[in-house]
């Protein structure tokens, strides 16, 4: 396929890649911006969440966005998430509720967080396992998990 | 002319029109669905139109009554719509059934219809809604009523380089209610076992007056079901009565064995979908004032 050249914003930095438009997003992250934190873990197949990114905002599977499309668009990766190497709340709700097993979840699992907690601040459990619903952990550690996002929640409104 | 390419970027309508003119491309715009398939090798990659930053095919209006959604609408977009709420709660209802969040803020209600899947969720409510779908070719339109559209399984009547622009169909009125049920195999990221829609109006004497049932993965199409309809006009709303809507549907659908499910098993929850989806809709037109 013939090369474009894509204009877009990856963690706030302005970046240009030349590459064919028909890679996906998750593709062109890991491979030519080696930002490892998207993780392809159902062979793009759009079924577990775990290259999840924001997407203007949005949580969207990285798998599932052709690089050609990004043009003008703005993507935030686990990457770009933590502040000056002080862990984000979400993270450290998930670190102090041992929402972690393998990990390999995890990234996905946080940003489809932040984008819940963006638009509801207060989720209730239903709305939790709603927003998370495309996000699989095969550690099965859901429980914890939906506790961190709770914990995140109150970490979040008492500015912590 | 334009610049020799295989992958073409417009941002208007008229833009798209005239790469659709000369290229001929096939159309992207979510990528849920042919991503999957390009990977496995199901769809050749060829000249690719993404019309993802079409933004003037991403709408939800009303004009005289006519509710019209742009193609490029998400799934998202109809979940969070108050109005589609209001309106159609149908329609958001299916929205909301489809995938993740993830896939809801990618697909797209023109990608789910020219998908053309039996198990295309947005299609049964939009077939009780009596819904058209605007097409769009060289710059000239032309509507069909879409339960013309679909001509088989990943089949439509979109010709060569012709485009979905939106889906259109009459705001109801009166005392209405409609519902959407799906059977998955979990709740989460399910594609339907069978699904279920239903629209029912009722007239001043309490009896249906209009009464429109489609299904989806139980035939080559998302189809209407014209035995269930005739059977529930003009009848009194009750519980007997939907239960026997759901076993005229019988006679309409024709369900396959395939990995989710088998033919034995759709026709047997058809029925129990059919009279769910009468049930809640029948409480919804209650609930309304006559």
């Amino acid at each position: 396929m013939t090369k474009v050249q894509v204009n877009m914003s990856v963690n706030g930095l302005p970046t240009s890649i030349v590459t064919e438009p028909s890679r996906t997003l998750l593709e062109v992250l890991r491979e030519d911006l080696h930002l490892t934190g998207a993780k392809d873990a159902c062979g793009g197949e759009g079924e577990c969440g775990a290259c999840t990114v924001l997407l203007n905002g949005d949580p969207v599977n990285s798998c599932m966005v052709m690089i050609g499309q990004m043009e003008g668009c703005a993507v935030e990766t686990i990457e770009g998430f933590s502040n000056e190497n002080r862990p984000d709340p979400i993270q450290t709700a998930f670190i102090e509720e041992g929402a972690i097993q393998c990990g390999y979840c995890t990234p996905g699992m946080v940003l489809a967080s932040k984008a819940l907690l963006d638009q509801n601040p207060n989720p209730d459990d239903e709305r939790i396992r709603t927003a998370l619903a495309g996000n699989l952990c095969r550690c099965t550690g859901y429980t914890k998990i939906i506790a961190a996002v709770h914990r995140a929640a109150g970490d979040l409104k008492n500015g912590n | 002319m334009l610049e020799n390419s295989d992958f073409y970027r417009p941002n208007t309508k008229e833009e798209l029109t005239e790469i659709l003119r000369q290229t001929r491309g096939k159309i992207v715009a979510g990528c849920t669905d042919v991503l999957p398939r390009i990977r496995r090798g199901q769809a050749p990659v060829g000249c690719l139109v993404d019309i993802s930053h079409v933004n003037d095919l991403r709408f939800i209006r009303e004009e005289n009554g006519q509710i019209q959604i742009g193609a490029l609408t998400t799934h998202a977009d109809l979940v969070a719509s108050q109005f589609i709420q209001a309106a159609a709660p149908g329609l958001a209802q299916a929205a909301a059934s489809i995938g993740s969040p993830q896939t809801r803020n990618r697909g797209t209600l023109g990608g789910n219809l020219a998908n053309a899947s039996p198990a295309a969720d947005t299609a049964p409510p939009l077939l009780v809604l009596d819904a058209g779908v605007m097409l769009n070719k060289d710059g000239k339109q032309r509507s069909v009523p879409l339960q013309d559209f679909f001509r088989g399984p990943g089949q439509t009547v979109l010709t060569s380089g012709e485009y979905i622009e939106h889906v259109f169909f009459n705001r109801p009125t009166g005392q209405w209610g409609m519902a959407f049920f799906k059977l998955g195999k979990r709740n989460g990221m399910a594609i339907s076992v069978v699904s279920a829609a239903a629209f029912l109006a009722l007239g001043p004497d309490g009896r249906i007056k209009t009464a429109r049932v489609a299904l989806g993965s139980a035939a080559p199409i998302p189809l209407r079901s014209r035995s269930a309809e005739e059977f529930l006009t003009g009848k009194t709303p009750n519980t007997e009565a939907f239960r026997e809507a759901g076993q005229a549907v019988l006679q309409d659908i024709s369900p396959i064995d395939d990995v989710r499910s088998t033919a034995e098993y759709r026709r047997h929850a058809a029925g129990i979908a059919v009279e769910r989806v009468l049930k809640m809709a029948w409480q919804q037109a209650a609930r309304r004032k006559a």
